[in-house]
């Protein structure tokens, strides 16, 4: 099961995230700065994956910005982890049309209501991308005003 | 007024420092207080969204968890939207206002609109307690056959959500979930897999019995997958859905495991998965992964194993880092099942740790450790050793210990064991665990004449070669030098060749010396090297005088030394190994240690090898007496530093039950514990303090409220540490005591005298004027929290003493119970008493001791009388 999904630039900023387990705000900022730590040291030719209080990561990085995937368990599939950040990646790009972190950053909920299309509670929901964009754009041309309550 | 989400975002960004950003934020948070103060309704979503963003950011927000209700009871959408966000991330599954939720799930389960239903759903899937659970899962169930599939596949999950919650439901929905399997949408497909190998989780008897039978439509989801051609709809690098498909083998995984049918089934699917798939890309790397563990996993035909093991070979030697982290993943996994298949790729394996990547070094490390059988054990442990060399140093103590079981399981001769383990303490002396010396040290005690000869000198040999900072190995090597010091006078030769000179007597006492002089040298170090000299006037005994006088103002340096221990312990020697010192005998070489019973003991991180000495005592010629046992004590001690680190002098405090090795921990605990409920300085404790003096009382409080003032500004007592009286007469008997405490039928009986654990300890927490009050402690069973406190109050004086009030107060890691006392009036004249029960219970019982702070008052000859105490006697253990 997915236990969180992190979106953290190089700078160690925390741009999206996500629980699926909740974890004490203390933890959280803990495990985040550890997590980017980690990955930061890292170069681009090793492998994808670590293995850190008991938790195994998978991420990605993308520009400036770094994917990051825990999970818990010997059982997940990692190299299907990896498709899936990308497809989480792909889905973003459509909806946002070349995403890049500052998308993300100023429409927090809008990111958020594309990941909850696609994990809920640790598992997948739906990897096609027309399908994860299609209730969110019907909802955003129905609602039609309603970025007016975020500005 | 409210700022917009925007701009928050947009100021905190420009700020130059983290205290500009929390002064930022801090603004905010009062802002969007005062806006939820007043009721801002036209404000709330937006603070909400600000909330979330305030999260994101590690501030805290719970004072929005109630917004969060308001809105998802909105008839708007988008502020019902950003209300399940916000419920979904800042809330937790134990927050109380969760439960508020429930009814407003229900009303959106039921809500006309599709959308609403899968916020619903959404939330209910991510946040979901037991209660709620119970509650909504029919109206999720109901959801599970509604006409969309994006309300079904949200259901699916839902309820898998709801099932994990309450385990018990399973049984009522297992049959729904079968029916899923039907769905033409990949997304419910998905779902409903996940949701499946969930149930096989939660409950495998029943998921199992009732998924069995869908093993050949499983079968033929993936190989429609597999044969469908390009579908853009599904197409990921060239691959239908990789992602059904990999959680449709899963779950066969999950189904086929132990079942000869089931697994028949998937045969030829899986090796048309294994042989079909396309690995240019990851996806297709994905799907193979988890087949080569599917058929490892299922009951699956021989040639299909030779086929997965071949696959992950073919892994090992790809060129992407990625896929030979997943190889070594897998081969883990396996190597128990065919340990021969993989065993060829032994060299591959070994190649893996050189690999700049720690990930592939720690995977492929455990893999090695998997390996090792009595063929291979010589190759790989070099190996291992060679990697312990350039690895990084928090992974060293771990692997220090696993060449240690490496070793203690497959060493092919006594010889090649001592080498090694010399070896490994050369390269990690300092970060290897008290087990490898203790391991150390045994091996070569229980080892011939020749391997101990050889041993003692490469140690020689590896100590003058070390800078002084490998602990362990110098510990080793002191301890060896003091047993087989004899030895080194000899020129050793071996059969193929080595050979090493003898060494003259002076040369080695130097070499030592040397050792200790240098400014890392460590007290545990030093404790060793003084034993190791007293020892050694014992193995010298043919050399010169010379040699022998040098001995002693050795040892007799260390009776200024600052280190209290090793004061004493000189003292001892310096009258043992004095001219007619009555120390013949006591430090000759130590009994074998059978290193089984010695494992066993300080696997339990006891005093290791400390309990079969007992038996060597008593064997002994030395007469048993107090002295005696005293002057043993050096050997003892000796066997000890085995295990970890001497007592220090406090270990009376010691005495019930911990070990020599818990005392100072328990020492220290108390301290804290001191320190922290009393705002106020304490004395350290002492090592020899009278165990049983009474606690001091703390002077009366100025009549305020008493659990007020409690933990003011009262000086602390002096702890007595331990309850049972243990008049230590001579202190460096103590560890002796100490060790023999807990075997009650041991025929030595110390100076001190210790006294039987008792059943119910009983001691005075109260005597003042004429009350005293007497604690009784019961517990049913040692090792439980909860114990029961028995308060007894005595009167000795003549007046009688009229509404006895007795308050007690604990720390916040103890939970308390009183229970009604006897009477109010302690009759004078000892003429009766008074007794009390209170109930308590010690939650970090073995870190903490329990504690009590006690306020008494009673009227006594028409005089009111209020006293403040404070219990700290409780026995160790309590």
């Amino acid at each position: 099961m997915i236990q969180f999904i992190l979106m953290v630039n190089k700078q160690g900023q925390t741009r999206l995230s996500s629980y699926y387990n909740w974890l004490s705000m203390s933890n959280r900022v803990a495990l985040e700065s550890e997590c980017i730590r980690r990955c930061l040291s890292r170069s681009e030719l090793q492998c994808s994956f670590l293995e850190f209080r008991g938790y195994k990561i998978t991420y990605r990085r993308y520009a400036s910005l770094f994917f990051i995937v825990g999970t818990d368990g010997e059982e997940e599939n990692e190299l299907g982890m990896l498709e899936f950040i990308h497809t989480l990646v792909e889905t973003l790009d459509k909806y946002f049309e070349s995403v890049c972190e500052l998308d993300i950053m100023f429409n927090l909920e809008k990111a958020h209501f594309i990941l909850d299309e696609m994990v809920m509670n640790g598992m997948v929901v739906e990897t096609n991308k027309a399908n994860i964009l299609r209730p969110i754009l019907l909802l955003q041309r129905e609602a039609g005003k309603d970025d007016s309550i975020f500005k | 007024m409210s700022i917009k989400l925007r701009d928050l975002i947009r100021s905190v960004r420009s700020c130059k420092t983290a205290a500009e950003e929390r002064s930022v934020i801090s603004r905010e948070s009062a802002m969007i207080r005062t806006a939820i103060r007043e009721e801002a309704d036209q404000f709330r979503h937006r603070n909400v969204a600000k909330l979330l963003f305030m999260h994101m950011l590690g501030y805290p927000t719970h004072f929005g968890q109630l917004e969060c209700l308001k809105l998802i009871a909105s008839p708007h959408f988008p502020e019902k939207r950003i209300g399940y966000l916000g419920l979904m991330l800042l809330l937790s599954e134990e927050a109380d206002v969760l439960m508020l939720a429930t009814n407003s799930l229900k009303n959106d389960l039921n809500h006309s609109n599709q959308f609403i239903v899968g916020l619903a759903l959404c939330t209910i899937g991510n946040l979901a307690t037991p209660d709620m659970s119970r509650d909504l899962a029919t109206e999720v169930d109901k959801h599970l056959r509604s006409g969309s599939p994006y309300i079904r596949k949200k259901a699916a999950l839902a309820m898998s959500r709801c099932l994990t919650k309450c385990p018990d439901m399973v049984e009522d929905f297992v049959e729904r979930i079968v029916s899923l399997l039907k769905d033409r949408s990949h997304g419910v497909l998905i779902t409903a897999v996940q949701l499946m190998s969930c149930v096989c989780t939660i409950d495998p008897e029943i998921g199992k019995s009732s998924f069995i039978r869908l093993v050949p439509s499983l079968v033929r989801l993936l190989r429609n997958l597999l044969s469908m051609g390009y579908s853009p709809e599904h197409d990921v690098s060239g691959i239908s859905d990789p992602f059904l498909q990999v959680h449709l083998l899963r779950l066969m995984t999950v189904l086929g495991e132990g079942n000869e049918e089931a697994s028949e089934q998937m045969n030829d699917i899986l090796a048309q998965v294994a042989t079909n798939t396309e690995t240019a890309k990851n996806a297709g790397n994905a799907i193979l992964y988890e087949c080569v563990q599917c058929i490892m996993t299922v009951e699956s035909e021989e040639g299909l194993r030779v086929l997965a093991i071949n696959i992950l070979g073919r892994f090992l030697l790809n060129r992407d880092n990625n896929i030979r982290y997943v190889a070594l993943n897998t081969l883990g996994k396996v190597v128990l099942q065919d340990s021969a298949a993989v065993q060829r790729h032994r060299n591959t394996i070994v190649d893996c740790l050189k690999d700049p990547d720690v990930s592939i070094r720690t995977r492929a490390l455990d893999l090695i450790f998997k390996l090792v059988n009595p063929d291979n054990v010589e190759g790989l442990t070099a190996e291992l050793l060679n990697y312990l060399i350039v690895c990084q140093a928090e992974s060293k103590p771990e692997i220090c210990t696993r060449t240690l079981e490496v070793v203690d399981k497959y060493s092919p001769n006594e010889k090649w064991r001592v080498d090694t383990l010399i070896t490994l303490l050369t390269i990690a002396g300092k970060d290897c665990d008290d087990r490898v010396l203790s391991a150390s040290s045994t091996y070569i005690a229980s080892s011939s004449d020749g391997v101990k000869a050889y041993a003692v000198h490469k140690l020689v040999k590896a100590m003058r070669d070390d800078d002084g900072t490998q602990e362990g190995l110098l510990i080793v090597a002191i301890w060896c030098i003091g047993e087989f010091g004899d030895m080194l006078l000899q020129t050793y030769t071996s059969d193929n060749g080595v050979s090493y000179q003898a060494l003259e007597a002076l040369s080695v006492i130097s070499e030592v010396e040397g050792v200790i002089k240098q400014v890392t040298c460590t007290d545990a170090i030093r404790q060793r090297a003084l034993t190791c000299f007293a020892k050694l006037t014992e193995r010298f005994t043919h050399c010169d005088a010379g040699v022998i006088q040098k001995l002693r103002v050795l040892v007799k340096k260390f009776t200024v030394s600052i280190n209290l221990e090793l004061q004493i312990r000189a003292c001892e020697y310096s009258n043992l190994i004095s001219e007619g010192g009555s120390g013949k005998g006591s430090l000759a070489r130590m009994p074998v240690v059978d290193p089984k019973v010695a494992g066993k003991k300080s696997l339990r991180g006891s005093m290791s090898s400390g309990g079969m000495d007992i038996g060597a005592i008593a064997n002994s010629t030395v007469p048993v007496g107090a002295a005696p046992a005293q002057q043993v004590s050096g050997d003892l001690l000796d066997l000890l530093d085995l295990g970890g680190p001497p007592a220090p002098a406090a270990a009376p405090a010691a005495i019930q039950t911990t070990t020599t090795q818990a005392a100072p921990p328990t020492q220290t605990t108390d301290a804290d514990l001191l320190s922290d409920i009393f705002a106020a300085p304490m004395p350290s404790a002492q090592p020899n303090v009278p165990a049983a003096m009474p606690p001091a009382a703390a002077p009366p409080a100025a009549g305020g409220d008493l659990l007020g003032d409690m933990f003011g500004g009262t000086p602390a007592p002096l702890a007595p540490v331990a309850q049972a009286p243990a008049p230590v007469v001579m202190p460096p008997a103590a560890p002796v005591v100490d060790m023999f405490a807990p075997q009650p039928a041991a025929p030595i009986s110390s100076p001190g005298g210790t006294p039987a654990p008792v059943a119910n300890p009983t001691f005075t927490a109260f005597s003042k004027e004429n009350l005293t009050i007497e604690f009784e402690t019961k517990k049913e069973d040692l090792s439980s929290q909860s114990c029961e406190v028995v308060a007894t109050f005595k009167n000795s004086g003549s007046a009688d003493m009229t509404g006895m009030n007795f308050q007690v107060a604990v720390p916040k890691y103890i939970t308390m119970e009183m229970l009604p006392p006897s009477g109010t009036t302690v009759p004078g004249s000892g003429a009766g008493t008074l007794s009390q029960v209170v109930k308590v219970s010690n939650t970090q019982m073995g870190t903490k001791k329990l504690m009590m702070k006690l306020k008494i008052s009673y009227t006594c000859a028409g005089a009111k009388v209020e006293e403040m105490a404070t219990a700290s006697g409780f026995p160790v253990g309590y």
